[in-house]
C-alpha cells in the first residue's frame, strides 16, 4: 500500500511522503486498558500497521478521564484528553460490558479473530471475568495473550497497584532523580520523576516487544501467555546502576552527575552539553574562544578536568548566560560539541527536522479539530508510518456496541 | 522447546548504549548476536572510562552479555569484506554510528541488500538518518533535550533534567519493537528493509501527549511530583535518613482509607479535601499533612500497609535495595550471573515471562575479544585455518 499524507504543521505548506508497506499490516489486535501500559503498547503495534480495537467499558476507559483535556477550537475548555487522544490515535472502540453474558460472548468473538490480546485488568479480577490465563488459552489456543500491570502477574507482589510515579520509584531510577543542576540548586528535595508517563509506556514498550516475540514463536509453538511488568520495564532501562552496584559503586543523585556540563542556563533557555572525549573537549575551548584558564596544560587530561569541574562550570556558565541558546548550540555543533537545546513542545512542534522528518500527522479529535499528532519515533525504508485518523469517540463505540447488541 | 527468537542471527555493529541494549534483549530472547569490534576500536566497556571512575576494563558488561564476540577491522576492505560475510548468513544488521558512516565503509543498506535480499537493516541514532540534523553528535541527555522529556522533567520552579542511561535503554527497547515488526513484515512478504530509529523522536514519543496540548493551543510545563488529578501525588520523606515513600491517591475511596491509616479519621470529611478538584486545589496543604504522617513511617512498611488498603505505593527503592528483592527475582528480573573468576553478581534480566519455550534472559556473561571466531568463521562462515591465519596476520581479524 503506498498512500501520500501531509506530515506538516498547519502553518507549514504540506509535502507529499511516500509510505511503504506498515510493517505489521494485516495483524489484529485486541486491548483492554485502564491503564496507559496496555494502551501504549498497543498504540505501538497500531502505529506501525496492525489494527487496534480498544474494548472499553460502559462510559469509557478511565484514560478518557485523565486530565489536561484538549482545549476545543474555539478556545473553550474541553473534554477530550490528551493522554487518551494521543494513546487511542488510530484505534478502533467498542463498549463491551464484560459483567454480562453477552459482553463475555461478544469478547470471545472478537478474540477468535485477533492474534494478539493485550490487558490490564488486576489478576484478582480476571477470573471472574473469563479473563484468566487458563481460560483465554483454553478458549483461543493460538492468541497471544499479553498481561501487562505494574508489578506483573506472578510474584509475591503481584497484586500491588502503582501508577507512573509509584512504578518510577519502584523501579529505581526515581531515586536517582533529579541530577545535575536542579540536585545542586534543591539537594534537600524529594527525589523526582521522569515527567509525563516515562514508567509506564516502558511497560506498554516491553509488553510490545513480548507480544512481536510470542508471535513470531507462533508456528512453533502456537499461542502464549506473556506477563510483563512495568517494574522490571523500568528497571531494564535502568540497568546501568545494577552493573555500578557489581562494579562496587552505590549510585546517588547528588553524585551523580556530569563533573562538568549537564544543563547549562543561557540567556533565553537552558541547554545541554556533554563532552565525553577529547576532541570534544577540545572544540568546548574553541567555542568558548580559548579562554585562559581551559588553556591550563593540566586540563588536558580528563581526569584531571572531572576534579576540577566545579570550577570548569563556574566558567562555562558565566560565559553562557549571556548568550543565546541557538548561538551556541549552532556554532559548537559545527566544532563537533555535543550540544542541544532543552526544547519546549511548541518548539518540538515547529522544528525543521522533525518537520523533515514527518514525525507529526495532522487528525481530526473530537471537539478540539484537525490536531497534529506524533505519529511514530521508527522510520521504515526512509518514509514514516501513518496513523488511520484520530483517537475514537465514545459515542461511536456505544453505537458499535448497541449494534452488535 | 526453544527461546522465541532461536534461530535468528544478528550482525551487531552497535556501539555505545542504545544500540547495544536492543541487541541485548534480542539476544536474551534468543537471537544469536556476533558483535563485531576490534582490538583497534574495542567496545567502550573494554577501556578505562574516567566519568564512571572505572580506570579499567569492566568485568561485566550488561549490554554485551550472552552475545558472541569477533574481531573485524573495518577500516580495511577484507574486513568489510568479512563483515558482508557475517551479514550474509544474519536476519537482522544493526548499527549506531553516526548517519553516512555505514555508506561510507560500504556496509549501507543497499551494500547489505546486495549480500542478503531479504536483511532487515537497524540503524539507530540522535536524529534519525535524514534531515538538517541527522548529522549532530548526541548522547542520552541531548536526546532528551531535543525531544521534549528533559524539558518537561524537573521542579516546577526549577531547571530541566538530564535524562541519563534510561534514554539510552528506552531507544534500545523501542529498537527492538521496531526491528521485531520489520521481521514480522519480512515472514509475511518476503521483504527486509531499513529500520530507521531516531532517539530524539523516542524521547518525544514519550511525551506525545502534551505535544498534542501544545498542538492545541496548551502550554505544557514542568510538574516535579505532582499531577493535574490526583492528590495526593507524590514522593513524602519516611522515617530515616533520605527515605522516601511514593504514593498516589485515585479516588474519593482511596483518599478515605489513607485517613484512616493516619489516624486522621477527621480529614475524610475536611472540606478542604473532600473531592478530587478540593483536594487539588489545596495541594500544598493535603501535602503538608501527609507528609507528617509519612515522615514518622518505615518506608517499605508503609507501602506494605498502603497496599493493603487499595493504595498504590512503594518506597523509592535504592539499587541494593532492588538488587535483593524478592519479588524481582522471583520474576527472574534481576538474575545472577559469574564473572570470569567465578564471582557471582547481580545483573538485570529480560522484562517479560513467557508462558512457553526455554528460559529467557540472560545465558553467557560478557564475552571476550574475539571470543566466538572459532564458531563464527570456522562454523557459519566456513573459514579454514590457513584463510583465518592470513586474514589475522594481515590485520583483518584484528
Amino acid at each position: 500500500m503506498r498512500v501520500s499524507i501531509s506530515n506538516c504543521p498547519s502553518s507549514a505548506k504540506a509535502i507529499a511522503v511516500e509510505t511503504v508497506r506498515a510493517p505489521l499490516g494485516g495483524l489484529q489486535v485486541v486491548v483492554r486498558a485502564s491503564g496507559v501500559a496496555a494502551a501504549y503498547a498497543a498504540r505501538l503495534l497500531g502505529t506501525m500497521g496492525g489494527k487496534v480495537l480498544l474494548i472499553e467499558p460502559d462510559g469509557g476507559s478511565p484514560l478518557r478521564r485523565e486530565p489536561p483535556f484538549l482545549p476545543c477550537q474555539d478556545g473553550k475548555p474541553g473534554a477530550t484528553s490528551a493522554l487518551f487522544a494521543y494513546l487511542a490515535a488510530g484505534m478502533g472502540s467498542e463498549v463491551v460490558d464484560l459483567n454480562v453474558a453477552d459482553g463475555e460472548a461478544r469478547l470471545s468473538e472478537l478474540l477468535h479473530s485477533a492474534d494478539i490480546f493485550i490487558d490490564d485488568t488486576p489478576v484478582d479480577e480476571r477470573a471472574a471475568l473469563g479473563l484468566d490465563e487458563a481460560a483465554i488459552a483454553a478458549r483461543h489456543p493460538q492468541l497471544v495473550h499479553v498481561s501487562v500491570l505494574p508489578f506483573g502477574a506472578s510474584g509475591p507482589k503481584c497484586g500491588w497497584k502503582g501508577e507512573d510515579i509509584v512504578i518510577q520509584h519502584a523501579g529505581g531510577e526515581g531515586n536517582l532523580l533529579p541530577n545535575g543542576l536542579a540536585v545542586e540548586m534543591f539537594p534537600d528535595r524529594a527525589p523526582l520523576k521522569i515527567g509525563g508517563q516515562f514508567g509506564t509506556m516502558q511497560g506498554g514498550i516491553a509488553a510490545a516487544l513480548g507480544a512481536l516475540s510470542a508471535l513470531w514463536a507462533r508456528p512453533e509453538s502456537g499461542g502464549q501467555y506473556v506477563d510483563v511488568s512495568c517494574q522490571d520495564a523500568n528497571l531494564a532501562v535502568g540497568a546501568f546502576a545494577i552493573q555500578r552496584l557489581g562494579d562496587g559503586s552505590i549510585e546517588h543523585r547528588v553524585e551523580r552527575s556530569f563533573r562538568y556540563g549537564g544543563v547549562i542556563p543561557c540567556e533565553d533557555g537552558y541547554l545541554e552539553l556533554l563532552t565525553l572525549e577529547q576532541r570534544q573537549w577540545d572544540g568546548l575551548v574553541e567555542l568558548l574562544g580559548n579562554p585562559a584558564w581551559a588553556l591550563d596544560p593540566a586540563l588536558k587530561d580528563s581526569l584531571e578536568r572531572s576534579r576540577r569541574g566545579p570550577e570548569i562550570n563556574e566558567h562555562i556558565r558565566a560565559w553562557a548566560a549571556v548568550r543565546k541558546v541557538d548561538e551556541i548550540v549552532s556554532a559548537g555543533q559545527k566544532l563537533g560539541v555535543p550540544l542541544a537545546r532543552y526544547k519546549t513542545p511548541a518548539q518540538i512542534l515547529a522544528d525543521p527536522q522533525e518537520r523533515h522528518r514527518g514525525v507529526f500527522q495532522k487528525v481530526d479529535v473530537e471537539d478540539a479539530g484537525e490536531l497534529n499528532v506524533l505519529v511514530s519515533p521508527f522510520h521504515f525504508d526512509a518514509a514514516p508510518l501513518t496513523l488511520e485518523g484520530g483517537p475514537p469517540s465514545l459515542r461511536d463505540a456505544s453505537i458499535l456496541a448497541q449494534a452488535q447488541g | 522447546m526453544a527461546k522465541p527468537l532461536a534461530g535468528i542471527r544478528i550482525a551487531d555493529f552497535t556501539v555505545h548504549n542504545a544500540g547495544p541494549f536492543c541487541t541485548h534483549l534480542l539476544s536474551q530472547l534468543g537471537a544469536e548476536v556476533i558483535k563485531i569490534e576490534s582490538a583497534m576500536r574495542p567496545d567502550a566497556f573494554r577501556k578505562p572510562h574516567p566519568v564512571y571512575g572505572r580506570m579499567g576494563p569492566a568485568t561485566f558488561d550488561q549490554v554485551a552479555s550472552t552475545k558472541m564476540s569477533v574481531r573485524i577491522n573495518l577500516k580495511k576492505a577484507e574486513g568489510i569484506a568479512l563483515a558482508k560475510r557475517i551479514v550474509a548468513v544474519s536476519d537482522i544488521a544493526a548499527e549506531s554510528f553516526r548517519p553516512g558512516v555505514m555508506d561510507r565503509l560500504g556496509l549501507g543498506y543497499e551494500a547489505l541488500k546486495a549480500v542478503k535480499d531479504d536483511i532487515v537493516m537497524l540503524s539507530v541514532s540522535s536524529s534519525g538518518q535524514s534531515g538538517p540534523d541527522s548529522h549532530f553528535a548526541g548522547y542520552a541527555p541531548l536526546f532528551g533535550a531535543w525531544g521534549g522529556l528533559g524539558e518537561l522533567t524537573g521542579y516546577e520552579d526549577g531547571p530541566p533534567v538530564e535524562i541519563r542511561h534510561v534514554m539510552d535503554h528506552t531507544v534500545g527497547m523501542n529498537s527492538a519493537v521496531a526491528v521485531m515488526a520489520a521481521l514480522q513484515r519480512r515472514r509475511a512478504t518476503g521483504q527486509g528493509g531499513h529500520v530507521d530509529v531516531a532517539a530524539r523522536e523516542v524521547a518525544a514519543s514519550l511525551v506525545g501527549d502534551m505535544l498534542l496540548l501544545a498542538a492545541a493551543g496548551g502550554v505544557p510545563a514542568r510538574q516535579g511530583n505532582a499531577h493535574a488529578r490526583m492528590a495526593p501525588h507524590g514522593v513524602y520523606p519516611a522515617k530515616g535518613e533520605d527515605r522516601w515513600l511514593a504514593f498516589a491517591i485515585t479516588s474519593d475511596a482511596e483518599w478515605r482509607a489513607l485517613t484512616g491509616l493516619m489516624g486522621r479519621a477527621e480529614l475524610a470529611t475536611d472540606q478542604r479535601f473532600v473531592d478530587e478538584p478540593h483536594r487539588q486545589a489545596n495541594r500544598v496543604a493535603l501535602d503538608a499533612i501527609v507528609s507528617e504522617w509519612t515522615v514518622t513511617q518505615d518506608a517499605n512498611e508503609a507501602a506494605a500497609k498502603l497496599q493493603q488498603a487499595g493504595i498504590g505505593a512503594h518506597a523509592s527503592w535504592t539499587t541494593p535495595e532492588i538488587a535483593g528483592d524478592e519479588h524481582l527475582r522471583a520474576r527472574r528480573a534481576i538474575v545472577e550471573v559469574a564473572e570470569p573468576d567465578g564471582k557471582l553478581r547481580a545483573a538485570v534480566g529480560v522484562p517479560m515471562r513467557l508462558s512457553k519455550g526455554a528460559e529467557i534472559g540472560i545465558h553467557r556473561g560478557t564475552p571476550k575479544l574475539g571470543e566466538h571466531e572459532d564458531h563464527v568463521y570456522g562454523n557459519l562462515l566456513g573459514i579454514g585455518r590457513d584463510e583465518r591465519r592470513a586474514l589475522e596476520d594481515a590485520e583483518v581479524i584484528y
